[in-house]
């Protein structure tokens, strides 16, 4: 019994690598895409931040001192000063015609104002198409802000001839450090995360399609698949399970080793944790995917459901908008897909430095989800077989 | 004539009825999709990011600095730890988005005048929260050390007035343009709802054209709309069209009504732009039907170009940052030019002037595949499927 059923688990996994072997279509998923589609999106991306975003600015008060402020925000990494115009209408033109991406006013009394040792108020008007461009213009005023700050304030302390213990006048001084993107690059946060969720569809897809074949090809065959192996259900699904994960293991390889690599993206974790983890989240879309299988119809209809269901699956794993505020419904669909998981621990482990000790609870449930669909894939496979039987005894 | 196109409408809308999969694809997904980005984001910001504190001096002036960390609506202080090691396995462990330490003798060095330093670390490995924690803990950091500078400097004799200026001489109010409460799903679902239907019109109208030479049904399709390309891509596309504006009108609706999020334009003009979304979307449907007529290479190629549009159209990495090179990919996809006249006509409330090359390309869309139909006829009469 036991022998019939790893010889049928050969059987099945020697035919499946056939299928997939010849299947171009499913080729193309299950290596094109891995091996492109990484790149073409982190080269998008590989500027990562914004710099010399153009603004206008307004100048009232056109005194050394504004002048002054003007220089610093030009100096910036993120700002530039693209034009000095006359009164509000004048910036808005350029606003308007996307010359610049925010204006920012000071007012004719600025100079009396930090001459009298008053606070003076400058104001930043900021275009709101990009969260990004308002970010980069946000963190540049706000050094500026600081560094002013700072400088007119030891102006005005050794004015005084007051003794102070360093320059912000504070005996506390304060330090920011960044995890995981310590540039704050824009490619380095959404990559990594980008890069397990093409693994992901990758292989959901290449599944699909291989599923459609079968599908066709049985309808072609009269209700019966002339390539198909007879076997234990739990048997095929394993044996296509352990087909997938050989073929695909130099891609996830590749993925997650060589693309971060490739493009200096954050990569700090240990590359046999990283192995480790995503090994179950690989069984899980196995799983998954050949669960989907039973519905596919056609090689091509699997691309209509599975593409779509990419920027669903982008944001219910957490990257664009955290976990933790996600309503508990939405939470609880992201737990029954393994790319949540799959993202959120890989995340960490690479640009974290976690352990698969850290990363337990998704470690854990990406074996919990292997399981639960596999259960699904043998009862919807027994359907399945038991409904094929009748009809052939029919 | 007439009855040439009502035969030809008549069979584009009974294929379209064929298969409960096609209406599962334009009308459920898109209206998942709605309630799925409205509903998901509907907070705005994802504020009270959790947060640790790694306090190591146990003073007065220490649990002050925390309580006010705790009184501020970014930073949700859930866990006290003692030690630094373990504040950065909380935040390993996806517990925490970032720590704010405050070191030993903390009180008694920033009251002494010895110098104290507080640290912050912000997990910018999930940007938003990141973010967010990192305003958060910058606040309060910098107000608790210009406390304590006041405090030093009203002892020296300064007036309060005159310190309290001393520490912002200069002030940038930031005023973000309408989206003042930076509402996240106004800049997100604005542009990866009408993303998604721009996608799931190209896939379909790709699927429904190619589909017809991979089951060799073309020769019929042309006989039925009277030999004509046009005629019988017009009978095709139509009804997918009315569906898909229907869909997208009805977003709008959502977006605009339902979610009051800004419409700073007369309402006909983003209906304008949807439509012409839609039609502008079959227009590059027809063009990789045309350029390639084979059913799974240009499924391939929609679902490329429709996956990549959500990077590279830009609706959160700004165009003008890319390299050029890549850059130029942005304008050959219909939908970044629905981007481009939502942000000026609905968000910024621009005159429609600014948008009109935006409005204009969207149109050229429609009549960009016009030359090419001679190949994708040529083909339908001899349909060959490979597979």
């Amino acid at each position: 019994m036991t022998i019939g059923w790893f010889a049928a688990l050969f059987r099945v996994w020697r035919r499946e690598f056939y299928l997939l072997t010849h299947d171009l279509g499913a080729m193309l998923f299950f290596f094109a895409l891995p091996l492109l589609y990484p790149a073409t999106y982190t080269i998008i991306y590989n500027p990562e931040v914004i710099k010399n975003l153009p603004i206008a600015v307004i100048d009232h008060s056109r005194t050394a001192e504004s002048r002054h402020l003007t220089r610093m925000i030009n100096a910036t990494d993120g700002l530039e000063v693209y034009a000095y115009v006359d009164d509000k209408p004048a910036a808005q033109r350029l606003m308007h015609s996307k010359e610049v991406f925010g204006t920012l006013e000071i007012p004719a009394d600025y100079a009396k104002k930090i001459g009298r040792g008053e606070q003076a108020v400058v104001t930043y008007f900021a275009d709101m198409s990009l969260l990004l461009r308002y970010r980069t213009a946000a963190f540049a005023l706000t050094d500026v802000q600081l560094a002013l700050g700072e400088e007119l304030r030891q102006q005005d302390i050794d004015a005084a001839g007051l003794l102070l213990q360093d320059m912000n006048g504070s005996t506390i001084s304060t330090d920011s450090l960044m995890l995981g993107d310590p540039t704050q690059g824009f490619a380095s946060f959404i990559m990594p995360g980008v890069l397990v969720l093409i693994l992901h569809q990758g292989l959901l897809l290449g599944i699909c399609m291989l599923a459609g074949g079968v599908a066709e090809r049985r309808r072609r065959g009269g209700g019966v698949d002339p390539l198909s192996v007879a076997a234990p259900v739990s048997a095929t699904l394993i044996g296509k399970c352990l087909c997938y994960l050989i073929v695909y293991a130099p891609m996830v390889l590749f993925v997650i080793h060589i693309v971060p690599g490739m493009f200096s993206l954050p990569h700090v974790g240990n590359i046999w944790h990283e192995l480790m983890f995503l090994l179950p989240m690989i069984v899980a879309v196995t799983m998954l995917g050949q669960c989907v299988a039973v519905f596919i119809s056609e090689r091509e209809a699997s691309m209509l459901v599975v593409v779509a269901t990419s920027v669903v699956f982008l944001f219910l794993s957490g990257l664009t908008w955290p976990r933790y505020a996600m309503g508990g419904f939405w939470q609880l669909v992201g737990d029954f897909i393994p790319a949540t998981w799959g993202v959120e621990g890989f995340v960490r482990i690479n640009s974290l430095g976690a352990t698969i000790a850290d990363e337990r609870t998704p470690y854990i449930m990406l074996w919990g989800l292997s399981l639960v669909y596999f259960a699904v894939a043998w009862v919807l496979g027994r359907v399945g077989k038991t409904r094929g039987e009748t009809l052939k005894k029919r | 004539m007439w009855k040439i196109l009502r035969q030809s409408i008549a069979y584009g809308w009974r294929l379209l009825c064929s298969r409960p999969a096609f209406f599962g694809v334009a009308v459920f997904l898109p209206l998942f999709c709605d309630f799925f980005f409205l509903n998901l984001m509907h907070e705005g910001l994802p504020l009270r990011v959790p947060a640790a504190v790694v306090d190591q001096d146990h003073s007065t002036l220490s649990r002050r600095v925390i309580r006010n960390l705790s009184a501020s609506e970014l930073v949700d202080v859930t866990q006290e730890v003692e030690s630094y090691s373990e504040a950065l396995r909380k935040v390993r462990e996806g517990e925490v988005f970032g720590f704010f330490l405050l070191p030993r003798d903390f009180q008694k060095n920033a009251l002494n005048g010895a110098g104290t330093t507080v640290t912050f670390y912000s997990n910018l490995s999930i940007f938003v929260p990141g973010t967010l924690v990192f305003k958060g803990f910058k606040t309060t950091a910098v107000t608790t050390a210009g406390g304590v500078a006041v405090t030093t400097l009203t002892s020296m004799g300064v007036d309060e007035a005159a310190a309290g200026t001393l520490l912002q001489p200069v002030v940038v109010q930031q005023n973000p343009l309408a989206n003042p409460w930076m509402n996240y799903s106004v800049y997100l679902s604005n542009s990866f709802l009408p993303g998604v239907i721009a996608l799931l019109v190209v896939l379909l109208a790709c699927f429904t054209i190619c589909g017809e030479i991979k089951h060799a049904t073309s020769p019929e399709w042309l006989r039925v709309s009277g030999g004509s390309m046009i005629t019988a891509l017009f009978g095709k596309l139509l009804p997918q069209a009315v569906l898909f504006t229907a869909i997208g009108v009805f977003t709008q609706s959502l977006l605009y009504g339902y979610c009051h999020f800004p419409l700073n334009c007369p309402a006909w003009q983003m209906v304008l732009a949807m439509v012409m979304l839609v039609l502008g979307c079959q227009g590059f449907a027809v063009l990789i039907c045309c350029a390639l007529p084979n059913l799974r290479l240009s499924l391939i190629l929609a679902s490329l170009t429709g996956i990549l549009a959500f990077s590279i159209a830009a609706y959160s990495y700004p165009v003008q940052s890319m390299y050029g090179g890549v850059a130029i990919f942005s304008y050959i996809l219909p939908v970044r030019y629905y981007f481009l006249i939502y942000t000026d006509l609905a968000l910024n409330g621009v005159p429609m002037y600014y948008a009109r090359f935006y409005f204009a390309a969207l149109a050229l869309f429609m009549v960009l595949p016009l030359p090419l139909l001679g190949r994708l006829k040529k083909r339908c009469l001899n349909p060959v499927y490979v597979p």
